[in-house]
């Protein structure tokens, strides 16, 4: 059979869009990574006025908001690195493989929840309780942790049908109920024991015998507001990391005996070691450049204090007030820039470094002949 | 229960205890999660329900008519008292009421107790005596009959009428029709009709403007300047965010340069959104809008057009923010085409665009749909960049109407997470505006969430496509 | 890069065709990956309207080769190349010789059949499509004709707009052959074309190659030395990157030259 004929292409022309094409795509591509690079220069260049003119005094008024900066960072990392971990570390080595596919993605939309809706709750709703009830909430994060670790006593010394129905690997859905009545009974609690305690009011007696104020708005606030807002985060990459270590590793590691817990303990987080600490490193990062939760929850005051019970206030969260009024080319102008300069420096270094310990890890992983 | 034979050691418990920890961490974290969803839910949707009136008669023989809202403990004795929401601002000047619930006589349900959302002073909660209109006079249930007939039409046909109404003490005021925004008894009302006006009001909510500082009516303005500012965003992220990703991926050099603009693009990802907020004011605003405004916009001066915060210097910043979003998502998806398809073009005599633009992209486009979802699902809860570049309070115009140019793009615009944050703290009556702030809160949420969701959808789509094609 | 016999003892006198017959000619050709040598000092010509087979032990550089004729390997950066392949007599690298052009004169079947996830009548338009503006009946005409050569047609003729994905691997491999047939190309260069098929696919393919002998010139790479010797007309050994023996099948199957090639065939390791 012959073919029928082609017609006569149009040659040149491809040629040519071809290479007008690739032209604008350079173009952009490269216009637009150095817009990204432009925010950096600019806010160099809007820092280095302060170096002419700027005297150790005016740095001085960014202290107490460097601290607030530090202040509120760790509390939410003392509040959400323990949780986040702990339950990377059951999501990737104890949950059942079923339920971690509902429940990874469940925490991980947990990271979409606006920081405004978070402050709100936190600064409208959670401080104002915490105020009233502030010995039941300390006793509550107390009472927490021992709570679960008497589930797990009682659950060993409980019947062999009971641990069948409620095993180890559904544990992280079926211990919500029982948090649930654990924290009603502590709160149910707290004013019993403050009254035997504390004289009955907790507040008062910091106040008198330890000179501590309260202030409604404060670092505990913001520390578990925050802490909320960045467990997400630390739990999304820890989880990754550890779910990640070669599976050869950790059945070696029980067919010798090891108990799972031991496995985890001396084989996977050595293992997954870098990446856990890279998850958490972005997580501080996080926490440091949030700007609402802390607008909404620290109550804004420039306070030096190690009181966990005091305000504070941070450098995004003065950026976010005092920019708009600042007159532009003032001092307090390039100030705030230079505030935000150092937010800017100290996120994109502690990303870098996590994202190279991470390209690491994945490297080890593949000489470990790593997958699962 | 079976004892074991000896207590083991502490390192033995801890090795038995500890997972139980981390299964606690899962659980609180679900915990945390879900209370807040139920309690935005809940805040946020009850309030659009019609709360029951109540007439509580004291012992002292006052009586005042409101709506129970909450308990407390006294603050400086024994027992609990309790917050009632009773309305008529103009009359007590106040519109809640701490009784102690020792004070309480009796508390009665009657059916003809109304409430009534008025237009400048809110609610009025009492009882209705009469409706005169067109020299009629109507008492009883033929007034009510009148005013929820009137109330069914659309607000330009009602018809004029006064209201004579009295409030809790035997106080009486008049109202005319044309300010009654709704009338409502609730105590009477069958659960069917309760149903039916919550929808109501909800849809209210999203379709109409705020009134009485945000203590009533709906985000309407806001949730339009969100989604004005939105679409303008993903017009301008989403070609350059495809356009970096392809040159990264399929035309520059494999080499370390590239690889580093990797990780700094990702890395800008963590970048504080505040940060970016700055760049746009000091760039955008400051910047180019100060020399558009010199230039072209001089006689305005010193009252700035483009020199300040508007709809398109918000767009831009915000554009930029999610740029790395697209960027990485657009690459994920470049990455994953197998190089068969693309030599697979080649080989049949395609330029490099004819491979991108009929092979490439086109397999490319999920992922880069997911990208721009989700980039859009960031622009709509970041509020922290916007106050420095373009948010107001209350946008005296909306950014799009039948005004030539139709799109202003220097006008100041109202977002919900901005919305959110400006009624929650810096409104008057706090307290009444709080149901409104939840149900903004509770909207933002849901937005967020169902992005999210199509989001992971398309992802997990992607993701079995592959699976059956290799 | 002087003559073989120095270097080379054990290699027999290079095969060559006159201009008439011969197709594609490939002189002294190097080929490095960043460094690495691929493909050394290759000589040799394929004849048109025949079918050449490469054959060699995996690694040995039959598909680089086979990519090197239609410059596939322009995609990677780090390929450097010395020598020339003349394609009808014009240097295939010449800077007037046009690369979509040649692709299109030189198609290519990959060992994984990889249709684009577009209709069946779409995957064989594409070339067509690239070619520029026809009417729609003449381009219907083409797709028919395209697929029936690959013998192809009645099995599709129904659902030409159905996914290209839906159909068995030995269909879509076949589907690959018609949209590159669908351009007109001189030259159809096959690389492992049924190694990831069934026997049967592997038997139909194998007989649209020896139909479509005679439209145009077939170059085969194959791991199957029976495939080889039932299908082609001719046989090029390549080990380590370079041309061992080349010459009709027959002589090289049944009665090889050198002691190389005798044990590549029987499958003796070295």
């Amino acid at each position: 059979m012959t073919p029928p004929r082609l017609p006569l292409s149009r040659q040149p022309l491809r040629l040519i869009h071809d290479r007008i094409a690739t032209g604008l795509i350079t173009a952009g591509g490269i216009g637009v990574l150095l817009a990204i690079l432009a925010i950096g220069v600019f806010l160099v260049w809007e820092t280095l006025p302060l170096l002419t003119f700027g005297d150790a005094l005016s740095l001085n008024t960014l202290s107490p908001l460097a601290w607030g900066t530090l202040k509120a960072a760790l509390a939410a990392m003392l509040f959400a690195t323990p949780i986040a971990l702990g339950a990377a570390m059951y999501s990737a080595l104890f949950m059942s493989a079923r339920l971690r596919g509902r429940i990874k993605p469940m925490l991980e939309l947990m990271e979409a929840i606006p920081g405004v809706v978070v402050g709100f709750i936190a600064g409208l709703l959670l401080a104002p309780w915490v105020e009233q009830h502030l010995a039941s909430t300390l006793l509550v994060l107390v009472w927490l942790p021992l709570s679960a670790g008497l589930a797990g006593m009682l659950w060993y010394v409980a019947s062999a049908k009971v641990r069948q129905w409620l095993p180890l690997s559904w544990a992280g859905v079926w211990l919500m109920p029982w948090l649930a009545i654990m924290i009603t009974l502590a709160l149910w609690l707290a004013p019993l024991l403050e009254h035997a305690w504390f004289g009955g009011d907790l507040r008062r007696m910091l106040d008198q015998q330890y000179g501590l104020d309260y202030a409604t708005r404060n670092a505990l606030i913001v520390g578990i507001a925050m802490g909320f807002a960045v467990i997400p985060s630390i739990y999304s990459l820890a989880e990754d990391a550890l779910a990640d270590v070669p599976a050869n590793l950790m059945e070696g590691a029980q067919a010798l005996g090891a108990s799972r817990w031991q496995a985890l303990w001396k084989v996977a987080l050595p293992t997954a070691g870098p990446g856990v600490f890279s998850a958490v490193m972005i997580g501080a990062g996080r926490a440091v450049g949030e700007t609402m939760i802390v607008v909404m929850a620290s109550g804004n005051t420039a306070l030096f204090s190690a009181s966990p019970f005091e305000g504070l206030r941070s450098l995004s969260a003065s950026i976010a007030i005092e920019l708009p009024e600042a007159s532009p080319g003032g001092m307090t102008y390039h100030l705030l820039i230079f505030a935000a300069l150092a937010l800017f420096l100290f996120t994109f270094l502690v990303n870098t470094l996590a994202e190279v310990v991470r390209q690491r890890l994945r490297q080890r992983y593949q000489r470990l002949g790593g997958n699962r | 229960m079976r004892w074991l034979p000896r207590p083991p050691r502490l390192t033995a418990m801890g090795s038995l205890l500890w997972p139980w920890l981390c299964a606690a961490s899962v659980a609180l974290s679900l915990l945390m999660l879900a209370t807040l969803l139920t309690l935005l839910a809940a805040r946020g949707l009850g309030h659009f329900w019609p709360a029951t009136l109540e007439e509580v008669t004291l012992r002292s023989g006052e009586t005042l008519i409101g709506q129970a809202v909450r308990e407390a403990p006294l603050p400086n004795a024994a027992g609990t008292e309790r917050l009632y929401f009773t309305g008529n601002r103009d009359i007590d000047g106040n519109s809640w009421r701490w009784v102690a619930l020792d004070d309480i006589a009796t508390v009665a349900v009657p059916n003809d107790l109304i409430r009534l959302e008025r237009a400048p002073w809110g609610d009025f909660i009492g009882r209705l005596e009469t409706v005169e209109s067109d020299g009629q006079r109507f008492e009883g249930d033929a007034a009510w009959a009148f005013v929820a007939q009137a109330m069914a039409l659309p607000e330009s046909q009602r018809p004029v009428a006064q209201l004579w109404l009295t409030a809790a003490d035997g106080h009486r005021v008049t109202q005319p029709l044309a300010g009654v925004m709704r009338f409502q008894a609730p105590n009477a009302m069958s659960w069917h009709q309760k149903v039916s006006a919550w929808s109501g009001r909800i849809w209210q909510f999203l379709s109409e403007g705020p009134r009485a500082a945000n203590t009533g009516g709906g985000v309407w303005p806001a949730i339009f300047g969100t989604v004005m500012m939105v679409i303008l965003m993903s017009v301008i992220v989403t070609p350059f965010g495809v356009l970096a990703a392809i040159y990264l991926n399929e035309i520059a050099h494999q080499n370390r340069l590239t690889r580093l603009v990797r990780i700094g693009v990702r890395n800008l990802a963590g970048v504080p959104s505040i940060v970016y907020g700055v760049f746009g004011l000091g760039v955008f605003v400051y910047g180019i809008g100060g020399s558009i405004d010199s230039w072209f916009f001089e006689d305005a001066l010193p009252s700035p057009t483009f020199g300040t915060g508007g709809l398109l210097w918000a767009s831009l910043t915000l554009a930029l923010l999610t740029l790395p979003v697209v960027i990485v998502a657009t690459e994920e998806g470049l990455a994953r085409i197998p190089d068969a398809q693309r030599e697979g073009a080649v080989a049949l005599g395609a330029t490099r665009l004819e491979m991108l633009t009929r092979v490439v992209l086109p397999m490319a486009t999920p992922a880069m749909l997911t990208g721009v979802i989700l980039a859009v699902a960031r622009a709509a809860g970041e509020v922290a960049p916007l106050m420095l570049v373009g948010v107001a309070k209350l946008a005296p115009q909306m950014p799009v109407d039948d005004e030539f140019p139709y799109l202003h793009l220097e006008r100041k615009f109202m977002h919900l997470g901005y919305h959110l944050f400006d009624t929650a703290f810096h409104g008057e009556d706090v307290q009444a505006a709080i149901p409104l702030v939840f149900a903004t809160a509770l909207l933002l949420v849901l937005i967020v969430l169902v992005l999210n969701l199509t989001a992971i959808f398309l992802r997990h789509y992607l993701r079995r496509q592959r699976g059956n094609e290799c | 890069m002087l003559a073989l016999s120095s270097a080379h003892p054990t290699q027999t006198p290079v095969t060559r065709f006159t201009a008439e017959t011969c197709c594609l000619s490939i002189n002294q050709f190097h080929l490095a990956y960043a460094g690495k040598t691929a493909l050394r000092d290759l000589t040799l010509d394929v004849p048109r309207h025949r079918v050449t087979a490469f054959i060699g032990p995996s690694g040995c550089g039959k598909s680089t080769l086979l990519r090197a004729i239609n410059r596939l390997h322009d995609l990677n950066e780090s390929v450097t190349h010395q020598g020339q392949i003349q394609l009808e007599g014009q240097d295939i690298h010449a800077p007037q010789m046009n690369v979509t052009e040649l692709r299109r004169r030189v198609g290519m079947v990959f060992q994984t059949p990889n249709p684009f996830p577009m209709s069946i009548y779409e995957n064989v338009a594409f070339g067509l499509r690239l070619q520029g503006r026809m009417p729609k009946r003449k381009r219907d005409d083409i797709i028919e004709w395209a697929l029936t050569s690959a013998a192809l047609w009645d099995e599709v003729k129904d659902r030409l707009h159905r996914s290209a994905w839906q159909l068995s691997g030995g269909q879509q491999q076949r589907l690959v052959i018609a949209r590159t047939l669908a351009v007109q190309p001189d030259v159809l260069l096959l690389d492992e074309p049924a190694s990831a098929l069934d026997p049967i696919s592997t038997l139909k393919i194998e007989e649209l190659i020896r139909n479509l002998k005679s439209q145009l010139t077939l170059v085969l790479v194959t791991h199957n030395m029976q495939q080889a010797a039932r299908v082609s007309d001719y046989t090029a050994f390549l080990q380590q990157g370079e041309l061992v023996e080349y010459g009709p099948t027959d002589q090289v199957f049944t009665n090889p030259r050198l002691q190389r090639t005798e044990n590549y065939i029987t499958g003796r390791m070295t």
